[in-house]
């Protein structure tokens, strides 16, 4: 079994779909004067697609997730490591769940 | 300005290699659904390496038939990778002083973590391009690599959700959250953005939430500063 035309047709469009996605809001920026508005708007984008990622996250679950997340800010704080941040994290969620 | 680059692209390769091994695993997780949805380990290759985008794959297998529904698959893609266009429009200071062609290629390998982890540099030496191409490169490879062994080998990894891997973008998203946290303080757009998209995830179907919440978050972010100064 290898690749079939309508499936492959079908992959490529998705992929342009996400190039699009990529290269679009770049693009469209080359037609807005960074004006303080607008670069006050730019400053807010991080912090507000993490939460709007990490929100839904700690609403949908339980003591594990929650034990996670918490974990997560607390070795951030601490350690300022991506590194630590995930491996405790992900050994939190894993402990509770085990205990659960 | 040569060895700059050279440092950069390096730097962005070595910054990424904390995360290759949870991308791997996540991109295994894809090559296994994958081949349980029948696709051929040709096909799975071609997903990753082409649409490389984690989330709206693994969206896009949701709803995976023969024939394939194309519509459906696209507009999850562009529901679940929406929050690009947000990310790509904070990239247009940074990488304003590049040349155009150089830009838009290494947008393609733009994602989550070599965005935040290029945001974050506040070095004013700092080539975010070389940085985000080098990081890219490194997590594309890995990527495609990981989706092909996944698809090959699907059935070692029984029930991975016993380990909590599937919480390591989480915990990813926790530490940029409390980078950010710290460069900023913006409890407004942090606040709004987590409401909006909780309501938004209960109330609506697909992974439009991300894309709201994040909107009303950062134009929160306007209007507190409009009243600030």
């Amino acid at each position: 079994m290898d690749a079939r035309a309508d499936v492959v047709l079908a992959i490529l469009l998705v992929g342009v779909v996400s190039y699009s996605c990529r290269a679009g809001g770049f693009f469209l920026m080359r037609y807005v004067r960074l004006t303080p508005r607008i670069e006050a708007w730019l400053n807010a984008i991080p912090i507000a697609i993490v939460g709007a990622v990490l929100g839904p996250i700690a609403a949908n679950g339980g003591p594990p997730e929650w034990a996670g997340l918490a974990t997560a800010a607390a070795t951030m704080h601490l350690t300022r490591s991506d590194f630590a941040t995930i491996l405790a994290a992900v050994a939190a969620v894993a402990l509770v769940r085990q205990m659960l | 300005m040569n060895n700059g680059l050279g440092r950069d692209l390096r730097d962005g390769a070595l910054s990424a290699a904390v995360l290759l091994p949870s991308i791997a695993l996540y991109s295994a997780g894809f090559g296994i659904v994958a081949g349980t949805a029948g696709l051929s380990l040709v096909e799975a290759t071609l997903f990753s390496g082409w649409v490389y985008a984690g989330a709206a794959q693994m969206a896009s297998l949701q709803g995976w038939a023969y024939p394939v529904p194309v519509l459906f698959v696209c507009l999850t893609t562009l529901a679940m990778n929406a929050r690009y266009l947000l990310m790509g429009a904070t990239l247009r200071p940074l990488l304003a002083p590049y040349p155009a062609s150089a830009s838009y290629f290494a947008l393609f390998f733009l994602g989550d973590l070599n965005w935040a982890m290029a945001l974050r540099r506040r070095d004013p030496s700092f080539n975010p391009l070389a940085f985000l191409l080098g990081s890219g490169l490194a997590m594309w490879l890995v990527w495609v690599a990981a989706t092909m062994a996944g698809h090959g080998f699907g059935q070692i990894l029984d029930r991975p959700e016993r380990f909590g891997v599937d919480f390591m973008l989480a915990a990813f998203f926790m530490a940029m959250a409390v980078t950010f946290w710290k460069r900023g303080r913006q409890p407004a757009p942090l606040l709004v953005a987590v409401l909006v998209a909780i309501l938004a995830e209960k109330t609506l179907d697909g992974p439009w939430y991300i894309l709201l919440g994040a909107l009303a978050g950062s134009v929160a972010g306007v209007f507190r500063r409009g009243r600030a100064r």
